[in-house]
């Protein structure tokens, strides 16, 4: 019995210890992107990796890469390809241009490589080709799901993500809210609180789209340099196509009266000319 | 408890002198060094990741596996040359206890991966500090906003470096101070880094609800006895993104590594008081 | 008040576990020695009796299977004891990059020597060794007498009480180890116990005042060396220009008496003797 004592008291010791370094790792665990996020749990496999190689997984991750990118120029092994690419992903969770390009194979691509597989265009039939096409896709949207998670909401991918949504799964409701999630997320690009509008628009939901754009305007576009003339021309458009009463429009900024060509709401004494052509938003 | 102080730190004092002038630390010092000045030349490689992180990853890779290599086949053979050579012998059989011999042993060891993190450290940050002037100027011109780097959050990351080091010097003591020969040591040491490396998997294990059960209760046992060396790579986030690290994380990961130099040296201590010289 | 012996021990066994089966084997079978103190003291045997066992558990080096060990009456495995002991181990070993006078300098700090006298201290103990014009160069580059020299110079650099020396002169050339002789005989004069363990029984029978002969864990032999070596059922007469008649009347004298001659023979030098008379310097210098 005495002799166990000494290791008793250690077990004691370690534990102790132990319970100090559970909380330090909870919160360590945060600013670890790849451990931290729920979303991106990895697989014992991948946090070997990570455990492993430390900073040099970057580098693992770029030739993982490379390797995965000669396999889609042959494009005979689609899951080759997929696996490398979500490997360099897996790898290296925060890089934009692996979760963007990995997306875009599989949601552009992979589809028609699929259909050849089966036999080419010609003799799969077209409702099969739309399913496998649209299959891709989706496939390509969760991947870039993933890389949205895993980058804390990157602009670009969002963007790229609406992308897809538009022109591959054809869901405009779909690719609006990407886009509008890619508009106030950090870095946003210039075209997406636009598009997310149109894409709003053109899936009928007018108001909601007008409502949206507009608060993102007077919110975050007319802080910009140039106080985004053009997204406000836009949502003049809107204004005119809703009938909107002039309440209920934005007021008029103080360089819109200065500038030829801008509609500017009907107000007391202020006339303009109709837009060229006739033509209205569609 | 000063006379103890001094003879420790006079082991430590022969100790570092002994390590520095040994070729493997002057190889992989080399090595080390030579990686973070070739991120520069490789940048090629880099697919568009922040051209930053790609140099600052090649440093921290650096850091990391020639800092682990070093920590582990070095403190064995600082403490098997001791022990085979019998300088172990007339030193114990002086008023030196086995814990002051041992403590030296360590601040000796650690001191000189203090001298490899920093110097590593310093070149890292020349190469990014220089990166990033230039990345700034380009954006300025392009009216974009510049790369984000913090070299104070470097100098944070290489004090955590260094602390996960002395753990790792700390492991390897106590499995030398148990074990026979230096090639056990190094392997059993080894193995032992690589498992502290990897312990935060069985960590994000307990984390998920599950059943408490015996497979629960080993896990969380096992969670408890191998120091989490994974916490100490916060450097993509210090140095490139410092908003990511949430408050009061930094002096818990410090208390934390603290702790586990102690307790492995005092079961390192206990181990080799029952040694026979 | 009564001074204690340097070096008590009660009882002694020590035991090693050999082999996967973990076969014991006995180094130290019950040994009970006492070393007074200002005395030379030599430890022999043959190699594998249990000298350098016993010498390793009196310097707190190996734990004890059995019995108690006192160094200047205190418990052998203290600190405390140790302070006050200095040690030169067989074949020492020393970090070649520091130069004899830091590695003195260096044992000085470890055995407690105070900040202000380590100096004073190194100076003299490296004097004493007459290593003084070879202490600036590197431990590295010294034969092997230097680095017993410098060995004994790191073992009394704190002016302990007990000195323990173990096989002092293996390896050295005579002019090197009576070199040592010398110094083992100033401690002595200066009040010092030293324990001797050597193979060399003829520097052992010189310098040492008292011997113990071990064999097999064992103690076989202890006691002052005129005491052990002496035959006192024997003399011998040593006779110049002795000639055959002069021989044979002695013979018939010593029968008269109940004496008998035993033989006669011609006294010899030892090797060493002759060696000293013809050879006057050290290559070591």
């Amino acid at each position: 019995m005495r002799r166990a004592l000494p290791w008793v008291g250690f077990l004691a010791l370690f534990l102790a210890v132990g319970g100090v370094a559970d909380a330090s790792w909870r919160r360590a665990r945060l600013a670890l992107p790849e451990i931290g996020r729920r979303e991106l749990e990895p697989t014992v496999g991948q946090g070997v990796l990570l455990g492993v190689l430390g900073g040099f997984r970057t580098v693992v991750a770029d030739f993982t890469w490379i390797r995965g990118y000669v396999l889609w120029e042959r494009k005979n092994d689609r899951a080759g390809t997929e696996l490398l690419m979500r490997a360099a992903c897996a790898l290296d969770p925060r890089s934009r241009f692996f979760w963007e390009n990995a997306g875009l194979s599989v949601a552009n691509d992979m589809g028609h490589w699929e259909i050849r597989r089966r036999g080419g265009y010609a003799k799969v039939p077209k409702e099969i080709q739309d399913h496998v096409l649209k299959g891709y896709a989706r496939r390509g949207l969760d991947l870039l799901d993933e890389g949205i998670a895993s980058t804390g909401g990157n602009a670009a991918l969002l963007a790229t993500a609406a992308l897809v949504a538009e022109l591959q799964l054809k869901d405009l409701s779909l690719s609006a809210d990407y886009y509008r999630r890619a508009a106030e997320a950090r870095g946003a690009p210039w075209f997406a609180a636009r598009f997310a509008a149109a894409n709003l628009w053109k899936d009928g939901r007018r108001r909601e789209a007008y409502a949206w754009y507009r608060a993102h305007w007077v919110k975050v576009l007319r802080l910009s340099e140039d106080g985004a003339p053009d997204d406000l021309k836009e949502l003049r458009d809107m204004e005119h196509e809703l009938r909107l009463p002039l309440v209920a429009r934005l007021p008029l900024q103080p360089w819109e009266v200065a500038q030829p060509g801008i509609v500017p709401p009907r107000t007391g004494g202020v006339a303009a000319p109709a837009p060229a052509g006739g033509q209205s938003r569609k | 408890m000063k006379a103890a102080c001094s003879r420790a730190l006079w082991i430590a004092r022969i100790t570092f002198l002994e390590a520095i002038r040994q070729r493997f630390f002057a190889f992989l010092f080399v090595l080390g060094a030579a990686l973070v000045l070739a991120s520069g030349a490789v940048r090629v490689f880099d697919f568009g990741h922040s051209e930053l992180k790609f140099i600052a990853d090649f440093g921290f890779g650096g850091l990391f596996l020639f800092g682990s290599i070093l920590g582990v086949v070095m403190t064995a053979q600082l403490f098997f040359t001791e022990i085979d050579n019998r300088t172990a012998l007339t030193l114990l059989a002086k008023p030196l206890s086995r814990g002051e011999f041992l403590v030296g042993k360590f601040l000796g060891a650690w001191a000189v991966l203090g001298v490899f993190v920093a110097v590593l450290a310093l070149l890292l940050a020349a190469m990014l500090g220089w990166r990033a002037a230039e990345l700034a100027q380009l954006a300025a011109e392009r009216r974009l906003s510049p790369p984000e780097l913090d070299l104070a959050g470097l100098g944070l990351y290489a004090l955590l470096q260094w602390l996960r080091l002395g753990v790792v010097v700390a492991m390897v003591l106590t499995v030398a101070a148990a074990a026979r020969t230096f090639l056990f040591a190094v392997v059993v040491g080894a193995l032992a880094v690589l498992a502290g490396q990897l312990q935060w998997l069985s960590q994000e294990l307990l984390l998920k609800p599950a059943e408490a059960g015996l497979a629960h209760a080993g896990v969380w046992v096992i969670t408890h006895l191998l120091p989490n060396l994974q916490q100490f790579n916060l450097g993509d986030a210090l140095v490139l993104a410092p908003h990511q690290v949430p408050d009061g994380t930094l002096p818990w990961v410090f208390v934390s590594g603290a702790a586990y130099v102690v307790v492995f040296l005092c079961l390192a201590t206990f181990l080799f008081r029952r040694r026979e010289i | 008040m009564t001074v204690g012996p340097a070096i008590e021990v009660r009882h002694l066994t020590k035991d090693f576990r050999v082999g996967l089966k973990g076969v014991k084997l006995r180094a130290v079978d019950d040994l009970s020695l006492s070393i007074p103190r200002g005395q030379v003291f030599g430890l022999l045997g043959p190699n594998g009796c249990g000298k350098s066992t016993t010498l390793k558990v009196v310097l707190g080096l190996v734990p004890a299977t059995a019995g108690e060990v006192a160094i200047l009456g205190l418990p052998s495995a203290t600190a405390a004891a140790r302070a006050r002991t200095g040690f030169l181990p067989e074949a020492p070993y020393f970090h070649k990059f520091l130069s004899g006078r830091e590695l003195v300098r260096y044992c000085a700090h470890l055995s407690g020597v105070a900040p202000d006298r380590v100096e004073a201290a190194v100076a003299e103990a490296v004097a004493l060794v007459d290593m003084t014009e070879a202490a600036g160069r590197l431990v590295g580059t010294y034969s092997k007498g230097m680095l017993q020299r410098i060995g004994l110079a790191q073992a009394i650099v704190h002016d302990p009480e007990l000195v323990i020396l173990d096989e002092p002169t293996a390896g050295v050339d005579p002019v090197g180890a009576a070199a040592i002789g010398r110094i083992i005989e100033t401690m002595r004069a200066r009040g010092k116990t030293v324990v001797l363990c050597s193979h060399l029984l003829g520097q052992v029978e010189q310098v040492c005042d008292r011997v113990a002969i071990m064999d097999k864990g064992r103690l076989v032999l202890e006691g002052a060396v005129d005491e052990v070596l002496e035959r006192r059922d024997r003399h011998v007469l040593t006779v110049d220009a002795l000639t055959p008649a002069a021989l044979a009347a002695a013979e018939t004298a010593l029968v008269a008496h109940g004496a008998r001659l035993g033989s006669v023979t011609h006294p010899r030098r030892s090797l060493e003797e002759l060696f000293r008379e013809l050879v006057t310097g050290s290559r070591d210098a």
